[in-house]
């Protein structure tokens, strides 16, 4: 879910920043720093949309770097257990298949997969109704509830998502949000079937 | 649904949707409303045919704006066959019990059932699969069954193949010696490996011949079999030559086992396996490896391509790569294992007459390992040390699975006398009643090869041979 937060963080600045262009310094660093990152409080921080206040700076004693505390508001995504998502399917296997909500990996075993769905493998693995009228498959959007979050402290397993997602251009998390979801309830499941496109 | 079920205390930090939005919204006007959605949602659940009651009841209430603006959606879905929305029901009440939940299997330090943390990790870790992945035993067995049921449906068996000496060989750059220097320069290229057989992994600091056969090998077996890698390599090297031998990622897929997935060091299990014991084919040079599950075990001849492999076994002799030759591609090991496994194929799916479930692809490997050397009676001579209990020896024990008779005395339905001396009695005996007299190798190629050879080609030296296992694959081009 989003949500639109203030949140504060102290910025460090070198002092050859000192001049006329002090506060675009502060805040082009605060954006390259923050946006991008993930915490396991606050979720994915997507964007910050506003400074709202640069407090006063505080000389560290020893070096010539200045500290500002910085109050700004963001978007930030975190997922929550009991949340309803919209997810692309990123990889199907026997046990399960995985799916991604932007930088969220959800794993939906086959348990909590309905019963009439059976795993077909071959070259594109799927899961598909016994009439062949549902189909789960790479790429296809299902809607899904979590029923579980994990924050991770490690890398990004590589043999799930083959490229860099889009939101993170600079690379390496110290954190990730892994859940696991579920698709047997009610009005969850397949929403477009990327063979009819 | 746990709405009902929550107290709305302040719990920024939970990670609970439905307590977090209590604490943040107003409670006062939007607070008596979920519990009345809760209520009427539990009511429903109770009674018998709720369908169209939910249908509406869900309908009624503007607190949810997602419902109203996917009733087009809703509707759709509501279209599928009845048995699946009653089956849901009744399962939304299993999910909703943690408690009573039989945590199947974790990833990530959650059930992925019930989605609850677990604090103690039981069951087999199966990290090739997934990162973070563990099943319990239960859920183990019942994979197994699902999956073997699957692959009866579609004609397929189990083939773990190993990878060192049975599917390729690997050097460290360093240990190439001067005479294989002009491989370097012949190395195939890593853009389009499905044709080569030789590459230079300079990131990795070796370089990799391929068994000639290979890819013809992997291509028909993957239409009889589901195929696992297990190596007692470690993990990134185990993936490195999978892209080798399979770029395309159509015949192992995920199904890469190294040794960091193993559960015993210098020990392979079937237990990292999701396949019934009763269907799976082995593949391997190394028998120590797979103590437990001999009877699975199709022994492999060793591939020396490079020079540092014959040396780590001990063989003084001449490499491959330095006699610049290599094995047979038609006449090798692995074409004649690829016929053996047609063959059990053939007879596990045709000509066994009991029901699929209680067929066992062990028993038809015993029946086909003893028609190698059916018939045969032997003797042995100047072979094991005096007072040895001869029938403990492995030749004595190899020839008895490759279906011959052994013996300890002569008599005339003896068919052949195993020696290495041909100035014993029992040689001379042999020569002088025109039975065949063979060097033990004899019953080593046979077993390698699975077929039997020709006498003639195994005769007994006067003196001591020298080790030279090179001469018989030279001799098979």
């Amino acid at each position: 879910m989003f949500f639109h937060i203030v949140l504060e963080r102290n910025m460090q600045l070198h002092p050859r920043h000192f001049g006329r262009n002090l506060r675009e310094h502060i805040i082009s660093k605060l954006m390259k720093d923050v946006e991008g990152t993930c915490s396991g409080r606050h979720g994915f921080v997507v964007a910050i949309t506003s400074v709202e206040n640069i407090g006063k700076g505080l000389i560290r004693d020893g070096t010539g770097f200045v500290t500002f505390p910085v109050k700004y508001q963001c978007v930030v995504f975190r997922p929550f257990k009991g949340e309803i998502l919209e997810a692309v399917v990123s990889m199907v296997n026997k046990m399960g298949f995985f799916a991604e909500a932007g930088p969220v990996q959800i794993f939906v075993s086959n348990h909590l997969i309905p019963d009439d769905m059976e795993f077909q493998s071959g070259d594109m693995p799927n899961y598909t109704t016994s009439d062949g009228s549902v189909k789960i498959q790479k790429d296809s959007e299902v809607r899904l509830k979590i029923i579980g979050t994990r924050v991770d402290a490690t890398e990004i397993d590589k043999n799930i998502s083959q490229s860099r997602p889009k939101w993170d251009p600079a690379g390496s998390h110290p954190s990730r949000f892994f859940c696991i979801g579920t698709i047997k309830d009610d009005f969850l499941g397949v929403i477009n079937d990327p063979t009819t496109i | 649904m746990s709405l009902a079920t929550d107290s709305p205390v302040n719990s920024s930090s939970s990670d609970d949707l439905a307590a977090f939005l209590d604490a943040e919204l107003d409670s006062n006007s939007l607070g008596s409303s979920p519990e009345k959605e809760a209520e009427d949602k539990d009511e429903d659940e109770e009674s018998i045919d709720e369908e169209a009651e939910n249908e509406e009841a869900r309908d009624d209430k503007d607190l949810e704006r997602i419902k109203r603006r996917k009733t087009q959606i809703v509707e759709t879905i509501q279209e599928r066959p009845g048995p699946t929305s009653l089956g849901n029901l009744e399962e939304k009440t299993v999910s909703l019990g943690t408690d009573n939940c039989p945590h199947p299997g974790s990833l990530g330090g959650m059930c992925y059932r019930c989605g609850k943390r677990l604090e103690e990790e039981s069951g087999v870790t199966f990290s090739y699969i997934c990162k973070g992945l563990r099943l319990g035993n239960d859920e183990i067995d019942r994979l197994r069954n699902t999956d073997m049921k699957h692959l009866l449906r579609h004609r397929k068996l189990y083939l773990i193949l190993d990878l060192d000496h049975t599917l390729l060989n690997s050097t460290l750059l360093l240990h190439l010696t001067p005479e294989e220097d002009y491989l370097k320069s012949q190395a195939d290229s890593l853009q389009d490996v499905s044709k080569g057989s030789l590459f230079m992994l300079a990131f990795m600091n070796m370089m990799t011949k391929l068994r000639p056969f290979v890819h013809t090998f992997l291509k028909e077996a993957s239409e009889m079999f589901e195929m696992y890698i297990y190596t007692m390599g470690d993990r990134p090297y185990a993936l490195e030559m999978a892209k080798l031998l399979d770029p395309s990622r159509e015949y192992f897929n995920a199904r890469v086992i190294s040794r960091d997935d193993g559960t015993q060091r210098h020990q392979k299990g079937l237990d990292v396996v999701l396949g019934q014991e009763s269907a799976v084919l082995i593949l391997d040079d190394t028998e120590n490896a797979w103590t437990k599950h001999r009877d699975n075990l199709i022994l492999m001849e060793r591939y020396h391509f490079f020079a540092s492999s014959c040396r780590q076994f001990g063989y003084h002799c001449q490499s491959l790569s330095q006699l610049r030759s290599d094995e047979s591609e038609l006449e090798g090991a692995l074409a004649s294992v690829l016929k053996v496994l047609k063959r059990i194929h053939n007879i596990f799916f045709d000509e066994l007459a009991n029901d699929l479930a209680g067929r066992d692809v062990r028993q038809v490997l015993k029946m086909v390992r003893g028609e190698v050397l059916k018939g045969c009676k032997l003797v042995f001579s100047h072979v094991f040390p005096t007072k040895f209990p001869a029938d403990t020896h492995y030749l004595w024990k190899m020839a008895e699975q490759l279906g011959a008779t052994c013996s300890i005395e002569l008599d005339p339905s003896v068919t052949h006398v195993v020696s290495t001396d041909a100035r014993t009695e029992k040689s001379r005996w042999a020569a002088k009643e025109a039975k065949f007299l063979v060097d033990p190798r004899w019953i080593e190629t046979a077993n390698f090869l699975w077929q039997r050879q020709p006498e003639e080609n195994f005769p007994v030296q006067q003196t001591k041979p020298e080790e030279n296992f090179h001469a018989k694959q030279m001799k098979d081009q």
